[in-house]
């Protein structure tokens, strides 16, 4: 209490954002009960017809329900996996670099494809990746015969892992960075008085350093274990590579905005958002248990 | 430490007083308008209201719309028109620039929200979905019986030129919206070919598929601008986004064969039947699979939306590309920049084997306006439209719209009275018809062909459409009209024109993803032809069925 009476102002002051924070985060969270209803706008949440489960029935009652979860989780694991795994070791050899200037101009470089917007780049794409575009020439050179990138169903999720991977891993790779900035210098120091080559610094110091900020890294980005990239899905797929790259966004996409079933949209959204909270709260099990690392 | 204390209350209840005036700011709610007291007179149409009454409506503005001195879509030339001429207020209530169908969103919104809705508004067929909502919210009135009392003649005699477009608003026999009138004929295809590469081939155009089939070969393997066989695009085709749309769809080569994918069609028994599950479907997928591994159409038009497709035609490496007849204006005047040999012609769509040809035909509207059923004074709205089919749709010579709406705004005059383009308007052309109520203003969806076919004779331009299609339209607009009529008969209309059926509203989606996927990968020849087979099948059983006796009680109730 008398800590109270020197620290109200703060409260106070804490109080738009606050107010702010359950206006726009926790009261829209009402609408999750359209998922439960045949929710028609005009009729509002109060007199749309209450449908129970049914919406959550036609999700899984639709033959390609499957598939389409199933095409999901297997595009956001892998931009997973590899957005961690490829700044990570992007990270380690370019810290390596010594000369500044070199290392800044790199690092914007890898940096600047995350600005670009999928519309943009899905138009790129399509021209760089077409049988005749450049990608294609380029393999020629080696006897490659032409790769149809975009419409077929073995290359589009490579070809959608790839290409998100591209743009997005300079991100990562400065929050590597920031880390590998933070390694006590002294570590390094001693290990050379000891002998160690460069090879072995790097192995035994510099990567157990950066196992905490790659377990908070990854740990975040499960969270999008069901978002497999909507924007990018979206500006490069065609009816050729449904059956491999029709993910949940675009399904939700085409039912609720297209159509108009708000309901329906909602229960699917609703039902990511629970797969994608038990995972995380999974991953931060693990990583406190294993990694002894707590976010929050 | 003291000192900072002082402050800090002060620092805090201001912080907070800037929190509850800033959440206050949006709960203003609009003041209800106060019904009138008048007692309601035996003829309350009139030519000119006094006093004034008043219209609400709510913009949706066109992101490309320009204004000049001074005004805003609330306050422009066309409200002061309306306001001397006829004595109507229009009132906004809000209006939004419409980029990325804003303005539908923005209307969703208020209408969830429970606002105030206009008395009047217009909505375009890209906010279809949002019509046929607000036509169920129940917020609207008959707007059928309202057109029978207060239309004019002029207006009516345009609507009955097809009795079909009223169908899809349409409840319990009511209309509850007004369709909004377009030209006819405005996204019904021709073939644009290269007359050129004709011409240096000693060809003459093609009528026949099998003709056309030669002519494709041609062009591709002894082109005549030279190119190499991998660089020419025969004829420029896409389906990404649907086997039946504005350009450069492949919809009548099924045609040749009997049907038309993605649309709804009147069968032998005069019943409807969905295009897309007709037998004569598997023909025209073997002819594109064939074209495809010929290399008569682009390796990749599954991945090829409208606008790619035109990419090749203007490059000056396509043969031929199929769309509406206003296409030398846009987007093929550019291809000369690329090939200054390159000539366009417009061509008759070739026929199938039995002699058959078919195009999806275009309905005669383009969107609805829908009444407010508390409108106080429904019939000045019928005043302003009357006006405006009476004078301005058909404006002959010596009319007050002869040049066009409003001077100095979307026409001007030289000194000899001649109209000059619009790109040469002082201050610089405004398209004032998106100032109006309706968004085009009143079209007569048969006028501007018949403009057309006027002009393709050799007529001098006289009434304002003539005038408007001479100066402003590709040159080769005329002659293509009457290429387009000379099939007039093989447009064919998508015949379901209805609100969403119960079935659709859960299993349209999936059969439309089926039905997409089995046909691309049948031209892709990644299943053989007789997949289509299963594929009707399951769409049968899988609601399609079920849909198609929805789709024909609804026909049966309209016809």
């Amino acid at each position: 209490m008398k800590r109270m009476k020197k620290t109200w102002p703060f409260h106070v002051m804490l109080l738009p954002a606050v107010i702010c924070l359950f206006l726009f985060s926790y009261l829209p969270m009402g609408g999750i009960i359209m998922a439960f209803q045949n929710y028609k706008p005009w009729l509002g949440l109060s007199g749309s017809e209450w449908v129970g489960l049914d919406n959550f029935r036609y999700l899984f009652e639709r033959q390609d329900s499957m598939q389409v979860i199933l095409n999901t989780l297997v595009i956001a694991v892998l931009k997973i996996v590899f957005n961690l795994l490829i700044p990570f070791g992007f990270a380690i050899l370019l810290n390596e670099v010594r000369k500044t200037a070199v290392k800044g101009t790199i690092q914007t470089l890898v940096y600047l494809p995350h600005f670009l917007s999928w519309v943009i780049l899905g138009g790129i794409l399509i021209e760089m990746l077409a049988v005749d575009g450049f990608a294609n020439r380029i393999l020629g050179m080696f006897g490659v015969d032409p790769i149809f990138f975009l419409g077929d169903n073995n290359w589009f999720r490579f070809t959608v892992i790839i290409s998100d991977v591209w743009k997005e891993f300079g991100y990562n790779t400065i929050v590597f960075l920031a880390a590998l900035a933070g390694v006590n210098p002294t570590l390094y120091e001693a290990a050379e008085m000891d002998g160690a080559s460069r090879f072995r610094q790097t192995l035994h110091i510099t990567i157990p350093s950066m196992l905490p900020i790659t377990v908070v890294v990854g740990t975040l980005a499960l969270g999008n274990v069901l978002n497999a990239g909507f924007d990018q899905i979206f500006n490069l797929y065609n009816p050729l590579v449904y059956e491999k790259g029709d993910i949940i966004d675009t399904f939700v996409y085409r039912t609720a905005i297209i159509n108009g079933e708000m309901g329906f949209g909602t229960a699917i959204g609703l039902f990511k958002s629970v797969i994608s909270m038990i995972l995380i709260l999974v991953s931060y099990r693990m990583a406190y248990k294993w990694a002894g690392y707590r976010i929050f | 430490m003291k000192q900072r204390k002082k402050w800090m209350p002060v620092l805090a209840s201001l912080v907070l007083a800037g929190s509850l005036t800033a959440c206050s700011g949006g709960s203003e709610a609009e003041q209800p308008q106060t019904p009138s007291a008048e007692p309601k007179s035996e003829n309350v149409y009139k030519e000119k209201y006094d006093p004034e009454v008043t219209i609400s409506t709510v913009w949706g503005i066109d992101p490309t719309l320009q204004y000049k001195n001074g005004e805003t879509i609330e306050n422009n030339v066309a409200t002061k028109w309306a306001k001397e001429k006829m004595g109507i207020n229009i009132k906004t209530l809000w209006s939004i620039t419409d980029t990325n169908g804003a303005f539908g969103t923005k209307l969703r919104l208020s209408m969830s929200s429970g606002q105030d809705m206009p008395d009047i508004v217009t909505l375009g067929n890209e906010n279809n979905q949002l019509a046929q909502d607000l036509i169920d919210s129940g917020m609207f009135a008959d707007a059928g019986a309202l057109f029978d009392q207060y239309a004019s003649d002029n207006w009516k005699k345009a609507m009955d030129l097809d009795p079909g477009v009223w169908n899809q608003y349409t409840r319990d026999g009511k209309r509850m919206g007004i369709p909004v009138l377009d030209y006819a004929y405005n996204h019904d295809y021709v073939l644009w070919i290269r007359q050129d590469w004709l011409d240096k081939l000693g060809m003459s155009a093609p009528k026949t598929m099998d003709d056309l089939e030669k002519v494709m070969d041609a062009f591709r393997n002894q082109n005549p601008s030279g190119l190499a066989p991998d660089k020419v695009t025969p004829l420029s085709i896409g389906f990404k986004t649907s086997m039946n749309t504005w350009m450069a769809d492949p919809s009548w080569i099924f045609g040749a064969y009997g049907t038309l994918p993605q649309q709804w069609n009147e069968g032998a028994d005069g019943s409807l039947e969905y295009g897309s599950v007709n037998p004569a479907m598997k023909e025209g997928l073997l002819k594109l699979k064939e074209w495809l591994e010929k290399g008569y159409i682009p390796k990749e038009a599954a991945l090829w939306d409208e606008n790619k497709t035109a990419e090749p035609a203007v490059a000056g490496t396509a043969g031929i590309i199929p769309g509406p007849y206003w296409m030398s204006g846009w987007p093929l005047s550019d291809t000369v920049k690329n090939d200054p040999d390159a000539v366009w012609k417009p061509i008759p769509i070739p026929v199938g084997p039995d002699g058959t040809a078919m195009r999806h035909g275009t309905h005669y509207t383009n969107g609805v306006t829908l009444i407010n059923k508390d409108m106080e004074h429904p019939e000045a709205f019928f005043t302003y439209q009357n006006y405006l089919f009476d004078n301005y749709a058909s404006a002959g010579p010596g009319s007050e719209f002869e040049n066009g709406l409003f001077e100095g705004y979307d026409y001007q005059l030289d000194e000899n009275g001649k109209m000059i383009p619009n790109d040469e308007i002082d201050g610089g052309f405004v398209n004032a018809l998106r100032y109006l109520l309706v968004r085009d203003g009143a079209r007569i969806p048969d006028a501007q062909m018949k403009a057309l076919m006027k002009l393709a004779d050799g007529a001098e331009p006289e009434s304002r459409l003539e005038k408007e299609v001479a100066v402003n339209y590709g040159k080769d607009t005329p002659e293509a009209a009457k290429v387009l009529l000379s099939q007039e008969e093989i447009s064919k209309k998508n015949l379901f024109t209805g609100p969403t059926t119960e079935t659709m509203k859960s299993k349209w989606d999936y059969l439309t993803k089926i039905e997409n996927q089995i046909m691309n990968e049948i031209i892709y020849g990644k299943q053989p032809v007789d997949a289509f087979d299963t594929f009707v099948q399951t769409w049968t059983a899988g609601g399609g069925e079920q849909i198609t006796k929805e789709v024909n009680e609804w026909y049966q109730s309209v016809k």
